[in-house]
């Protein structure tokens, strides 16, 4: 079912845990709230599954305010970080424990609890306890036992973090494949990228309790809206401008050395006076590109070569600024510290923001 | 620390741990094993007018344990402590859960709060319920000046008062135990029952209390053993009419002075307790795993 959520507003205390949110997740969608610890984003989802009180705003579950609506009466399934499976049930129980709350009939519970356990693939492990089972298998019981209830809306806070990094990729694909077989609408807390732009159809990113922006993984990534969004989706050079001035197919932005950089037309790209940056990707910078190749070229100094093994990243200097470029290690492998190279990027590859 | 030397200098530290436990069980010895022991040996022989016989061998004292009186002290004695132990159970529940959600800089001082009538003097708080309790006490004059009622409630020298007075003196037993469990009962598994459906009494039903209730069983163990040994209580607010085995090998053993009697009342008493005990453990844990493995 569709989400919406309107003005919600939560605090502890004088904290404003949730300062002003409004989101859209549409109907078998993938949605995440990314951000770094302590943004609200756990919050939210709380709110959402109505362990918070809201302080102010409206939940909206298919059209439906569920605002004040009890904890147990949403049809909501919340995973969590540390799986919070019930210590003294066997898995079975645990997974047959949301079908026994809405009074189903002993054979239904039975095939309905058999069915996700085989979903999950863990239908020989009915019978133990969850201290009997390693991580992975947790993660994949409290999966099964939070879609058994056939849930309107599918919460997952952190699930993936307590797993070590190959089970975790390994999970992310089961549990993007599963919601994309059971079409459950879905919300996801993480901090972590790759898991959001790996999982998600549609990712907000929060800071200090406020979604900064919401798009497409690529979206982000590529035309983030402000510099923290930039620098928290992934890693980024950053050019401080003196002038950003209109061209015909685009603008000239200028730095305080007088550098001039082409970038191309995008919304959002004048400035209107406030102090402007432009925002590069270390892997779109390219290097010994010939005249004319790009639309921006510079000669630059290697200052420093790191090998990062199939790619190589290395420091520039053009003038004052400095650029970290990232490049396949076959071109890296020509670079030492002290030569002049070419370097040049696309104006297509260079975002404008301005601080808010 | 080589590898060689690390066994040695443990078994050199588990020979000091002795040394630190000697103190006690010293005393435990001297104090409680010992005359224990006498009392059992003396509940074998038979009391005469000039002491104890030593030189016979008798199980008439036991024989006597069974005698219709005796058995209905016994039986009232069970059903007090049972009652007040039930009480507490009910009671612990809602006050522990309430101090685990306070913040944890003032827990401390509430379960001092809940701690603070053990720290008084049995008799000297068993006169202090008796000015509350009797019949121109303060309870009593307060309800007949509201008009509420018209003769005195009997409060006390009965069961009633002998209940009234142990709840509070013995409820830090099984409320201790149950903080401590309600403080380590993971959040996330309430709100894992509560998104599944289950409304606030069922999350207290199936997550909560079977999670507390090995805790609340070492509490109510505890609990029952004060209740059925407590002396000071039963013998000021009881009376002749709330007579308790405590009461009665008090009487036997001080003031008729039936030593080998009074020490088959002790060891009765003892073994009865640790019955009931191990009865009641046994049952809890069945209880437990047949509620684990319900198919």
């Amino acid at each position: 079912m569709s989400l919406e959520i309107e003005g919600l507003e939560k605090h502890f205390g004088d904290v404003r845990a949730v300062a002003g949110v409004d989101l859209a997740v549409g109907r078998g969608e993938f949605f995440t709230l990314l951000g770094p610890s302590g943004c609200g984003k756990t919050t939210i989802l709380r709110v959402i599954a109505g362990i918070y009180p809201a302080d102010r705003g409206r939940v909206r579950l298919g059209g439906v305010d569920v605002t004040e609506a009890p904890i147990h009466a949403r049809n909501m399934a919340l995973v969590f970080q540390n799986y919070a499976l019930f210590p003294h049930l066997t898995v079975f129980e645990n997974v047959a424990f949301g079908l026994r709350m809405r009074r189903l009939a002993r054979e239904e519970i039975r095939r309905r609890g058999r069915e996700a356990l085989e979903l999950v693939r863990l239908g020989a492990l009915a019978e133990r306890y969850p201290d009997q089972l390693s991580g992975g298998q947790q993660q994949r019981v409290s999966l099964a036992r939070a879609l058994v209830i056939r849930p309107d809306l599918l919460l997952l806070d952190e699930p993936l973090s307590n797993l070590d990094a190959r089970l975790r990729e390994e999970m992310r694909g089961e549990i993007r494949e599963l919601q994309r077989r059971l079409g459950v609408t879905t919300v996801l807390v993480t901090h972590d990228i790759q898991e959001a732009f790996a999982m998600s159809d549609r990712v907000a990113v929060l800071e200090a309790g406020r979604i900064l922006q919401t798009g497409r993984p690529a979206e982000l990534y590529l035309s983030p809206a402000s510099r923290f969004v930039a620098n928290f989706v992934g890693p980024t050079n950053e050019v401080a401008l003196a002038a950003v001035r209109t061209v015909a197919d685009g603008a000239l932005a200028t730095t305080a050395d007088g550098l001039a950089i082409k970038v191309a037309a995008r919304p959002g790209t004048d400035a209107g006076g406030k102090a402007a940056w432009l925002m590069i990707r270390p892997e779109n910078l390219r290097l010994f590109v010939a005249e004319g190749e790009t639309d921006n070229r510079y000669e630059a100094l290697v200052e420093d070569v790191v090998y990062l093994g199939a790619a190589t990243s290395c420091r520039l200097a053009i003038g004052a600024l400095r650029l970290t470029a990232v490049v396949p290690s076959a071109i890296g492998a020509r670079l030492v510290p002290g030569a002049l190279v070419a370097v040049g990027w696309s104006a297509e590859d260079g975002v404008i923001g301005h601080d808010r | 620390m080589t590898a060689e030397a690390a066994p040695r200098a443990r078994s050199r530290m588990e020979r000091a741990g002795w040394l630190f436990v000697l103190p006690l069980a010293l005393v435990l010895a001297t104090g409680y094993v010992w005359p224990l022991f006498q009392a059992g040996v003396n509940s074998f022989h038979p009391n005469t007018p000039q002491g104890i016989d030593l030189g016979h061998w008798t199980a008439a004292n036991y024989a006597k344990l069974l005698d219709p009186l005796y058995q209905s002290i016994l039986e009232r004695t069970l059903r007090i402590s049972l009652i007040v132990s039930a009480i507490t159970a009910v009671l612990a529940y809602p006050v522990a859960f309430f101090i685990v959600r306070l913040k944890p800089k003032v827990q401390p001082w509430l379960i001092l709060v809940y701690v603070s009538p053990w720290l008084v003097n049995t008799v000297v708080k068993s006169f202090g319920w008796s000015l509350l309790l009797r019949s121109n006490g303060v309870i009593n004059t307060t309800l007949q000046h509201l008009g509420l009622i018209d003769a005195p409630l009997h409060l006390m020298l009965n069961e009633t008062g002998v209940i009234i007075a142990l709840v509070p003196g013995h409820f830090m037993f099984v409320l201790l135990p149950l903080w401590a469990a309600a403080s380590g009962l993971d959040p996330n598994l309430k709100w894992a029952a509560g998104t599944l459906g289950a409304p606030p009494w069922q999350i207290f039903l199936r997550v909560t209390l079977p999670l507390t209730l090995p805790s609340l069983i070492a509490g109510l163990v505890i609990n029952f053993t004060m209740n059925m040994t407590a002396f000071a209580a039963p013998a000021i607010l009881g009376g002749v009419r709330a007579r308790t085995v405590s009461f009665l090998a008090f009487q036997v053993n001080l003031e008729q002075l039936n030593w080998p009697l009074g020490g088959a009342i002790a060891v009765g008493l003892l073994a009865f307790t640790l019955a009931v005990v191990w009865g009641g453990q046994r049952l809890a844990f069945l209880a437990v795993r047949s509620g684990r493995t319900r198919p």
